[in-house]
């Protein structure tokens, strides 16, 4: 502790000192640098709580186990993200029942307690509809299970918390405040082991409240459920007494329950309760408000993992019908006698709410999503915009566009790609694992895709080509001690054999065939703590041994990518331990890390790209409820070691990314989000442009597109595009008043239009920006005062303007490659070719910031698209055809526009001298009957469109040469002739006319002087 | 040691806490009106007409916005040379052109009742607004477009929302530095993203007549530059009215 102060004031005195640090930080530099959410939705994630608006059935919001808090005003039919800035891990949302259109409390951190939960940061309330929250204070609260707002007054709040899942706490409990949370008083505590895991409310008398009490713990390699502390309660009082209401209950320890009050009917309440027998766990039911219990059910549905489904649902209406949460999700509609299972869903069933309107209809939270069922629960159907998926892993090919890989909790595993026609949908994944997906690797040159279920029960080996489906995890050989795989199991492809794969179990495995075979290359590298090993019987009251708790088992390989030699792996129980000689011999470097607590989980190890002897390791401690940043480097194999860690980095770190051009330019990401470093870990910046604080579980850097792709645990993939600017940023550029970023350079890329199938209501990825990115840099914000941006060409001739951005930091400004778009001839209806713009050709141009008197100029390169085949004598005469139409539209318009002026240059001089009204209604009649011929003059848009002239014959041309990359075909040549036919005797009559009746106009005109300029050709198309 | 660190992490508390309740949401908006050329500057603007432009497919697409005090108003755009009235408001009847057939047709009778309760938002929401019956409120600062900025949340006459009364609410962010709105957030009020927040930017503010307006904006990704402001230009009267053909 004392150490640590030093440190932080030690750091604290090096800033103050040294003028010249990065002091920047993430909302000041990252400006206009966004991320990218590309979900998957397909497969959703995990779903911890529903709340349904208690008058308005068109209002539900939605928490997550580690997505937000999502709302519905569409009666569930989409949802939006409304929590973003906070953390991710829900564990339960409320409506004030007095004020439901605005206030709603939410409780932070998932109560369904499976080891890889994250953790919360206490309770936020929302007054303005779930617009912005506050948080409220109960920071140590860790998950809290249940909020209820007086119905009587709203200032009056209970809170039951549950409580730290890692270690013991005396933030547990019972919370109320009577002052609108600002601040709160424990009202009922048992022990720092034992949490509130349902508060529920009588609904006709508020004095009334049923709590449950849950003993239970969780270690990295064992879960206990239940003891002599667990217990239900009752308070008449409000919560001033609480009193044991046990009479009926099982004898002997009691593990989690649940309790219900049947809206319908106060004296109605149903528990499901797990004890220690097996024949007395299951549905209890009281009938005189919990002086006394019956015992009706232990089905499996109802018995079912109570630390994972514990919530019982009773009908609005009517208290014989009954939901449970479980494996599939269960219904009574005999008063809890029997059940039936809910219709097909994604199993593992949280929490169900029913429309107190239209009771048929019922909302179900899973593991993979929500569903929304019109007949209780006998057909579902998912929603489709909720991509809450929770990754463990993420891996990048090196296909264009690039693939992102990786499992996820409960939904197996999934590759897709990172950009994709009309959007990333659900269409675009494909499924290569069941079960609990980590990692996903593919092979570095073969259609082979490497994946994982959990604990390494199955390693696959498919072949997306031939189908082929093998499974290649190393099995226990003869002599061999019991092989222990992580839930997690690491697997790693070679860097430098292509067809090399490393397996983690207590040993490094290494397979030189594609996993068919495999060799042992190292010793058990870790702490082999027999304590640890105890999974048959972990669980409690309920065993529950999933394999997600095999403990002392590699967790991270890293091989170096400078040798094939070098290899460092990690295990969950703390060890480091790195081979210099391909696994003859290891050394445990784990003792070296000074500060570092003992046993703490080697999540990451990233071997740098710069020295054999640099590696990163990040530490986390949360297992052992230590929620510190443990960030490491070494430079010399593990020898010393360097904490990177600073004040800036809130909550613990899982995994590291270092880029592969300047060693100072880091990625961390944490239980709260993503961090970046651009000095090498002296400062860091939290990233939050469009970045939720959600748990990052592993990142990877694209080394082609250098786009930062993140692997969250309960927001899906999350990608940064091209981050090179980023390696640019130094402390001259931040004392700089404008700076532009190199940029390579921009690809007009040859994109297909098609694509999107989606509906509005299903989740799209956006795909990256393919226009020409200008990225500059400014010390301040322009707030007053002109500035804008100009493209030229490199003789100073503007191409367009451009709007800016002007923010402080980073700002970026796109364009389209775009010159600017012909002006076409005015007709009644409005012709496609006015809104096609010629594309410039690949060379070089200059982007000019003028602010205020200075102006700033960065020169960048347009390339063509290198994937395509057309040549550059296709592409110029591309270009002049377009050039040529381009003027001949123009043209067309000039004569329109001439052709007007003379007809209303007549009607202006009819007005004044009526005898000359007969010659002009014959010249202007003339006039018409050619212009009727030049452009559209009656009918719509849509169907009502007239035959059309030359303007949309023209146009049509145009639009199709100017919007393609290659020459204009023989038939499209052939087509442009039979155009131009028609233009040169549109021209040649128009001549015609002028000559015939221009001057006599005119004459006319300048006896009766009418208002009247004809702009030149210039002044027209500048206009 | 332990007891300097504590010292200081109270010290910066005490100072931020004095900092922040030092500032009034009426201070900001009395600051902010000085900025931007005075109240009663303010108060003679009758109308305004706005042109502007806005991208479209890499193209400068003109935009003409007019508003004034008794709440007619226009946005008439610029394609191919003919200028088409986007949204027009006489005062009674909100009416707008159908892109199919080129025709004026009614706005949908919630949205014109919207309009008519947006009459008070003239010259600018701030000004008077507790006559108007606005309520404003200091949130504190924040940190947007990299600017340290004073949030005040604006809450004007309710609008309706599918048949229902909905708040209306603005988050506005002042610059700490110059006291003018360089960002402001509301919510989303109907469509898919429904709940969201939708964001404005601001920037660029120049002189026109002794006042400053914004000459850069953003709303929802669409930005728009402002080329010129005239301030109580002669409109004819028949810009507003609902042709009939």
């Amino acid at each position: 502790m004392k150490k640590s102060v030093l440190l932080s004031l030690l750091t604290l005195s090096a800033l103050t000192t040294n003028a010249q640090e990065i002091t920047l930080k993430g909302k000041e530099l990252f400006g206009d640098l966004a991320a990218r959410q590309i979900g998957p939705a397909i497969m959703s994630g995990r779903v911890t709580d529903l709340a349904m608006h208690p008058k308005n059935n068109q209002i539900i919001f939605l928490g997550a186990a580690g997505g937000g808090i999502w709302k519905s005003s569409d009666g569930g039919a989409s949802f939006v993200p409304v929590f973003d800035k906070h953390i991710q891990s829900i564990g339960t949302i409320a409506f004030d029942p007095n004020n439901p259109d605005n206030v709603i409390w939410a409780g932070t951190g998932e109560t369904w307690t499976r080891n890889s939960v994250s953790v919360g940061d206490g309770i936020y309330k929302s007054t303005d509809g779930g617009l912005n929250w506050t948080n409220m204070g109960l920071p140590k609260s860790d998950r809290i299970s249940s909020i209820i707002v007086d119905p009587r007054d709203s200032n009056n709040i209970w809170v039951g918390v549950l409580g730290a899942l890692w270690g013991d706490s005396e933030e547990r409990g019972i919370y109320n405040s009577k002052d609108g949370g600002k601040t709160w008083n424990k009202i009922h505590y048992i022990d720092n082991k034992t949490g509130c895991s349902d508060l529920v409310i009588d609904p006709t008398n508020p004095n009334i409240m049923y709590a449950s009490f849950w003993e239970f713990r969780r270690t990295a390699w064992s879960f206990n459920s239940g003891g002599n502390s667990s217990a239900l309660f009752k308070t008449t009082d409000g919560g001033k007494t609480w009193n044991k209401i046990h009479n009926g209950f099982p004898s002997g320890q009691l593990g989690r329950i649940a309790i219900a009050v049947a809206p319908s009917n106060p004296n109605i309440l149903f528990s499901v309760i797990e004890c220690e027998k097996e024949n007395e766990k299951g549905l209890y039911k009281s009938e005189d408000a919990g002086k006394t219990w019956k015992h009706l059910n232990n089905d499996f549905a109802l018995v079912v993992r109570p630390f994972y489904f514990s919530r019982i649902t009773i009908d609005p209406k009517n208290p014989d019908i009954i939901y449970k949460g479980g494996l599939n999700g269960s219904i009574s509609r005999d008063g809890g006698k029997t059940f039936r299972n809910l219709g097909a869903m994604h199993s593992d069933i949280h929490d169900i709410i029913v429309d107190p309107i239209d009771t048929n209809r019922i909302y179900v939270g899973t593991d993979g999503g929500m569903y929304r069922s019109w007949n209780n629960g006998s057909t579902l159907d998912i929603v489709k915009n909720l991509p809450i998926s929770q990754y463990y892993h993420i891996t990048l090919d090196t296909e264009e566009p690039y693939n992102i890989y990786g499992g996820l909790q409960d939904n197996g595993s999934w590759y897709g790609p990172s950009k994709s026609d009309g959007g990333i949908e659900a269409r675009d994944w494909n499924s290569v694992g069941y079960g609990d997906g980590f990692r996903v690797l593919k092979h570095p040159t073969k259609k082979i895709i490497y994946s994982e279920m959990q604990g390494a029960e199955n390693i696959w080996r498919y072949n997306v080509e031939t189908k082929e489906l093998k499974t290649i995890q190393p099995l226990q050989e003869k002599g061999m001690a019991k092989l222990r795989f992580n839930w997690n199991t690491p697997i790693v492809t070679g860097l430098h054999n292509p067809d090399r794969i490393y397996a983690g179990s207590q040993f490094v495995h290494v397979s030189d065939d594609m996993g068919a075979s495999w060799k042992i290359i190292s010793p058990d590298l870790t702490t082999n703590d027999k304590l640890k090993m105890n999974q048959e019987n972990s669980g409690g009251l309920s065993k529950d041994n999933s394999g997600a708790e095999n403990h002392c088992t590699l967790f991270t390989i890293a091989e170096s990518p400078l040798s094939k030699d070098i290899i460092w792996a990690g295990a969950d129980d703390g060890n480091i331990q790195i081979t210099q000689d391909g696994g003859k011999s290891w050394k445990n470097v784990t003792a070296n890390i000074a500060g570092l607590p003992k046993n703490t989980w080697c999540y990451h190890i990233e071997a740098s790209n710069f020295a054999k002897g640099s590696a990163y390791a990040v530490f986390e401690g949360h297992t052992k409820n230590d929620m510190n940043t443990y960030v490491y480097k070494t430079t010399d194999f593990g020898a010393t070691w360097t904490s990177i860690v600073t004040k800036d980095i809130d909550g613990f770190a899982r995994c590291i990314q270092e880029d592969y051009v300047n060693e100072n330019l880091l990625f961390l990401g944490t239980e709260k989000g993503l961090y970046i470093t651009v000095d090498g870990g002296k400062n860091w910046s939290k990233f939050e442009n469009n970045m939720p604080a959600v748990a990052v579980m592993h990142l990877d850097l694209h080394k082609k597109t250098n786009d930062l792709v993140l692997a969250t645990h309960g927001r899906g993939v999350i990608i940064l595009d091209d981050i090179s600017i980023l390696r640019q940023v130094t402390n001259e550029v931040i004392a700089s008043d404008v700076h532009f970023f190199k940029t390579k350079p921009f690809v007009k890329v040859e994109n297909s239009s098609f694509g999107s199938t989606a509906s509005e209501l299903e989740f799209v990825g956006p795909n990256p920006s393919t226009s020409a990115q200008i990225v500059y840099y400014l010390k301040k914000r322009n707030t007053f005062g002109k500035m804008d941006m100009e493209i030229q060409d490199m003789n100073g001739n503007k191409i367009v303007s451009l709007p800016v951005s002007n923010q402080k930091g980073i700002n970026i400004v796109t364009w389209d490659f775009n010159e600017k778009g012909p002006k076409v001839a005015i007709g009644k209806t409005l012709d496609y070719s006015g809104f096609t713009t010629p594309l410039v050709p690949a060379g070089k141009y200059k982007a000019v910031l003028t602010k205020g008197k200075d102006k700033y100029t960065q020169e960048f390169e347009v390339i063509n698209d290198p994937k395509s085949p057309i040549s550059t004598a296709s592409r110029a005469e591309q270009r002049t055809t377009t050039k040529m139409l381009f003027d001949k539209v123009q043209n067309l318009a000039f004569m329109v526009y001439e052709i007007d002026e003379m007809i209303q240059l007549n009607e202006k001089i009819v007005s004044k001298d009526k005898s000359y009204a007969k010659t002009a209604n014959k010249i202007n009649a003339e006039l018409n009957k050619l212009k009727n011929t030049m452009v559209i003059t009656t009918g719509d848009n849509y169907v009502g469109s007239a035959e059309k002239q030359l303007r949309e014959k023209l146009g049509a041309i145009y639009a199709s040469i100017a919007g393609q990359y290659d020459a204009p075909s023989p038939s499209q040549k052939a087509n442009i002739e039979s155009v131009l036919e028609l233009f040169n005797k549109a021209e040649a009559e128009f001549k015609k006319l002028e000559k015939t009746h221009l001057s006599k106009i005119l004459e006319k005109a300048k006896k009766t002087n009418p208002e009247y300029k004809l702009k030149t050709f210039d002044e027209f198309i500048a206009g | 040691m332990k007891t300097l660190k504590t010292l200081i992490a109270s010290a910066a508390i005490l100072f931020t806490s004095l900092t922040s309740t030092a500032q009034t949401a009426d201070e900001i908006i009395t600051k902010y009106f000085e900025n931007i050329g005075g109240k009663e500057k303010l108060s003679k603007v009758n109308s305004f007409k706005m042109s502007m432009v806005t991208n479209y497919n890499g193209m400068e697409i003109p935009v003409e916005v007019f508003n004034d005090k008794t709440g007619k108003m226009y946005v008439k755009i610029n394609f191919q040379g003919k200028e088409i009235t986007q949204i027009a408001f006489d005062g009674k009847t909100g009416w707008s052109t159908n892109f199919m057939t080129m025709k004026a047709e009614k706005l949908d009778s919630e949205t014109t009742e919207n309009m008519l309760s947006q009459i008070k938002d003239f010259p600018d929401p701030f000004l008077n607004y507790k006559e108007k019956g606005f309520k404003v409120e200091f949130l504190g600062k924040e940190t947007k477009e990299g600017t340290e900025c004073f949030k005040i949340k604006l809450t004007k006459d309710p609008i309706t929302v599918a048949g229902k009364k909905e708040e209306n609410v603005t988050f506005y962010y002042f610059d700490t530095e110059n006291y003018v709105p360089i960002m402001t957030e509301a919510e989303i009020k109907e469509g898919p993203s429904k709940g969201q927040i939708s964001t404005s930017t601001m920037g660029d503010y120049q002189e026109v007549d002794g006042l400053f307006f914004p000459f850069t904006m953003n709303q929802g990704g669409q930005a728009m530059t402002v080329k010129k402001i005239l301030i109580n230009p002669t409109v004819d009267a028949k810009e507003f009215e609902m042709k009939t053909e």
